[in-house]
């Protein structure tokens, strides 16, 4: 056990990996078995009010449902790790043909937000430790703090009151991508939903950093540096920074993976064109080929980004390197 | 084994999912602007992208000429194909469609005579072999069309062409709807040959051709340079899109990205007046009934059955369901058929006399569960409503709001709720009151006693010419619905839809599509 718990960083990599690849196993059970769950016959739910005897024993067919429920479990699973994620019952088409395009649309829509909201709450956040109890920490705390409890789907229609319809004029209201076009293609409809996110995000991340600022600059070793003599901008960035980012990576990574699912609000309100949307679709059509793959995928990527925060802690972490 | 398609299964889907509107809350001055709808019209002006918003669509959207699931798809069918004839905005039956003129020779006989000089979109000329062959694509079972049922009546290996312009059709039982049925948006034309979105090429002879087509996204179409009729269409483009939600709908049309939009909330009539932007408010036939399986106790005594339709308080209904935007029902349906017996007296809610049947049918203390979802707006607030109206006559109602509704209990249901569009009263008694109708969830007629010789009189009403005797038929046919029947059918809802100050020609209809047939096909609409 010691050896394995020895071997520095990539070692520790290697081990969450595999960690993480059991979850995503115990996950795919799960997803499948709550999906095969739903109430009712599926075949049913998807033919609504057209079933007929005959059309239902068709639509059976070509979901494998008149086969045992292991094996179906199975034929999914080893389509799953071949990349083959199988059809779309909806749409007819290849779940992964379906998926590609607004898997980039929505890859955009939460990279932008986190390159906007990461700096900017980090940035706020250490100015309001450092000048704590000071007008812009009490108006920075309280704006943060109203923010933090308003529900994306609200922030959205603000801001669409605000911008788009009411107020001003100025932004696209809705961000429908067309087909075959890209996102940053027309910049301007990626402006409100990227805000809302940013204002879904921005004030957690602010938050934890103030707090996680505010106690290394109180800490022993920051006393030291300044009795130092040292100038305070080294004591800063040097001394206080790195150790007050630790338990931030952990907010960043899980505000980034509910980024990925709760984008699903954000998409509707802007009627943006991507997973979050599908996924409200295949839901609505009972496209379990589809809903199995996004469940997956935001699992897959609920798993990566954790380790990734756990990296990133114990990088800027030294104590916690040594132990490892 | 072949794969069966997804969309072949879809036989017969009359029922269209309307997402239920969220009508969230959407700011905006609350001035109660005078807007006149109907603004000068003005002499009808070439140009323009005209984009429409549309809700209830998905990754299921299809093309064809002939079938439709989703609302977008209506949007997008009438844009490119056109039936042989067309109701008008009162809901009555016209020769302006592909037929010049037709005629029922004898009660198992129609000719069509065919508009000449009429082109397809390829610049192919519309001939007899061209309705012959979409008439039987539509009766093929394995095509799994939306209007199959309705071509049961029709002896399709028997339509005849006279000459190019001319086809015989014969029946094979009399039948007096085939006109209002030629007239159904899902019976549109198609050229020889003709296969749906993506297995063949999207030809219709209507105004606009199909450019680009993405399922749950947007299609655009442009201009039929062939168009038969003379200086229509006016735009340049239609470009539908589709929509999640009415909240996204809204802000786009107010925000200028669309230009006219299908099911406006009730709530957001006066936002769009204060925007000088305008409502589309039509009378439609549409409705939801609560329906009473005739068979399932306790609602096989006719007596409950009588007692829940005097629970109904309608008023009060069209207030709390539709926010007012309908008119009254009287447990009939079709109210725009010139055989609606208007003569019948209008029901309203008396609870004493509903406590006595109860009481006289031994149910003084009665429970029963109302079934619903969200399939079509209001129907779960219909639902709610009778539930507490039902309450001062001592009746305990549990409402059950199942997603899946459709796919587990639908038609084997004592009481539900369902949703219905416009009809001619004897193609809606086809679809949903005989014994092998597709949706009939009363289960009537009865199989014994009064009321049990109403198939009989739905084929004498189909066999009759003479449209006076016919209507006397029909008036004996609601009779019995009226008296003996399982819906209660509280309302005919309006439809709303919205759009913008520079959109012109736009005037309510009877029908059962949004928007004036959607500005009819695109083409009796321009930008001002």
């Amino acid at each position: 056990m010691n050896r394995l718990r020895s071997g520095g960083v990539p070692r520790f990599i290697v081990r969450r990996l595999l960690l993480g690849l059991l979850v995503l196993i115990l996950v795919s059970f799960v997803v499948f078995a709550a999906t095969q769950a739903l109430p009712g016959d599926p075949a049913r739910a998807i033919l609504g009010r057209s079933a007929t005897p005959a059309s239902l024993a068709a639509l059976r067919k070509v979901l494998h449902l008149d086969r045992p429920v292991i094996d179906q479990y199975l034929t999914w699973i080893a389509g799953l790790l071949h990349g083959n994620l199988g059809s779309s019952l909806a749409a007819q088409e290849p779940v992964t043909k379906l998926l590609a395009p607004k898997l980039v649309n929505s890859a955009v829509l939460v990279l932008i937000s986190a390159v906007v909201s990461i700096p900017l709450s980090i940035a706020i956040g250490s100015w309001a430790a450092l000048k704590r109890e000071k007008i812009f920490d009490t108006v920075s705390s309280n704006l943060l703090l109203v923010l933090a409890a308003l529900p994306e789907f609200v922030v959205g229609v603000v801001l669409v009151i605000l911008f788009a319809t009411t107020v001003f004029n100025v932004l696209p209201g809705v961000s429908q991508i067309p087909p075959g076009s890209r996102p940053w293609n027309d910049l301007s409809g990626l402006v409100l939903p990227v805000l809302t996110l940013v204002v879904a995000v921005a004030p957690y991340v602010a938050r934890i950093m103030r707090a996680s600022m505010i106690e290394v600059l109180e800490s022993d070793y920051v006393e030291m540096a300044r009795l130092k003599g040292l100038p305070e901008r080294t004591v800063l960035v040097r001394h206080a920074l790195p150790n007050a980012l630790g338990p931030v990576f952990q907010v960043i990574a899980l505000n980034l993976a509910y980024l990925a699912g709760g984008i699903v609000v954000v998409e509707y309100v802007f009627n943006y064109t991507g997973i979050g949307s599908a996924l409200q679709d295949a839901v609505i059509n009972h496209d379990l080929p589809v809903v199995q793959a996004l469940a997956m995928l935001i699992a897959a990527l609920y798993v990566a980004l954790n380790l990734l925060a756990d990296v990133g802690t114990i990088v800027v972490t030294p104590r916690l390197r040594t132990r490892l | 084994m072949a794969e069966v398609s997804r969309r072949q299964l879809f036989a017969g889907a009359a029922g269209l999912t309307v997402a239920g509107s969220l009508a969230a809350a959407c700011g905006g001055k609350s001035t109660s602007s005078g807007t006149t709808p109907g603004q000068a019209a003005g002499k009808p002006k070439r140009g323009g992208n005209f984009r429409l918003g549309v809700t209830g669509g998905g990754s299921k959207d299809l093309f064809d000429g002939q079938n439709i699931i989703t609302k977008p798809d209506q949007a997008r069918l009438v844009s490119a194909f056109e039936t042989l004839l067309l109701f008008d905005d009162n809901y009555q039956l016209t020769t302006n469609g592909l037929a010049e003129s037709y005629t029922q020779d004898n009660p198992k006989q129609y000719t069509i005579h065919l508009r000449q000089g009429v082109e397809f979109q390829n610049g192919k000329t519309m001939t007899a072999d061209d309705v012959i062959y979409s008439l039987q694509r539509i009766a093929t079972k394995a095509n799994g069309l939306t209007g199959f049922a309705a071509t049961a009546t029709i002896d399709v290996a028997g339509i005849k062409k006279l000459d190019k312009y001319t086809v015989r059709i014969p029946l094979k039982t009399p039948d007096a709807t085939i006109p209002q049925t030629l007239a159904s948006y899902t019976f549109c034309v198609v050229p020889v040959g003709y296969q749906a979105y993506p297995h063949g090429p999207q030809i219709g002879t209507g105004a606009y051709k199909l450019k680009s087509f993405t399922p749950g996204q947007q299609s655009v179409s442009v201009r039929n340079p062939n168009y038969w009729r003379t200086g229509e269409p006016h735009f340049d483009q239609i470009t539908i899109i589709d929509f999640n939600d009415s909240t996204a709908q809204v802000n786009a049309l107010l925000g200028g990205q669309i230009d006219a939009m299908t099911d406006l909330p009730a709530s957001q009539v006066k936002v769009l007046q204060s925007r000088n932007m305008h409502a589309l408010i039509s009378k439609t036939g549409g409705w939801l009934p609560l329906c009473m399986a005739i068979d399932i106790p306790p609602f096989d005594d006719v007596r409950v059955r009588q007692a829940m339709r005097l629970i109904v308080d309608r008023p009060l209904i069209i207030e709390q369901v539709l926010s007012g935007y309908g008119f009254t029902g009287n447990d009939l349906y079709a109210p725009f058929d010139p055989g609606f017996d208007h003569a019948l007296p209008q029901r309203t809610q008396n609870i004493s006399e509903a406590k006595s049947l109860l009481k006289s049918a031994g149910h003084s203390k009665l429970a029963f569960d109302l079934h619903t979802t969200n399939g079509a707006a209001g129907m779960v607030e219909l639902a709610t409503v009778f539930q507490t109206q039902a309450q001062a006559a001592g009746v305990t109602v549990n409402v059950h709001n199942d997603p899946n509704y459709y796919g587990n209990q639908y038609l084997k249901l004592g009481f539900s709720v369902d949703f219905w569009g416009t009809r001619s009263y004897l193609n809606q008694v086809q679809q949903g009151s005989l014994p092998n109708s597709p949706y009939n969830e009363t289960h009537w007629p009865p199989k014994h006693g009064k009321g049990s010789n109403f198939e009989s009189l739905y084929s004498q009403a189909l066999a009759e010419t003479d449209i006076g005797k016919r209507i006397e038929i029909e008036h004996e046919m609601q009779a019995l619905e009226y008296e003996l029947g399982g819906y209660i059918i509280p309302f005919f809802n309006d439809l709303i839809d919205g759009y913008a100050d520079n959109v012109r020609g736009l005037r309510p209809s009877k029908g059962t599509l949004n928007l004036d047939s959607f500005g009819h096909g695109y083409r009796t609409i321009w930008f001002g």
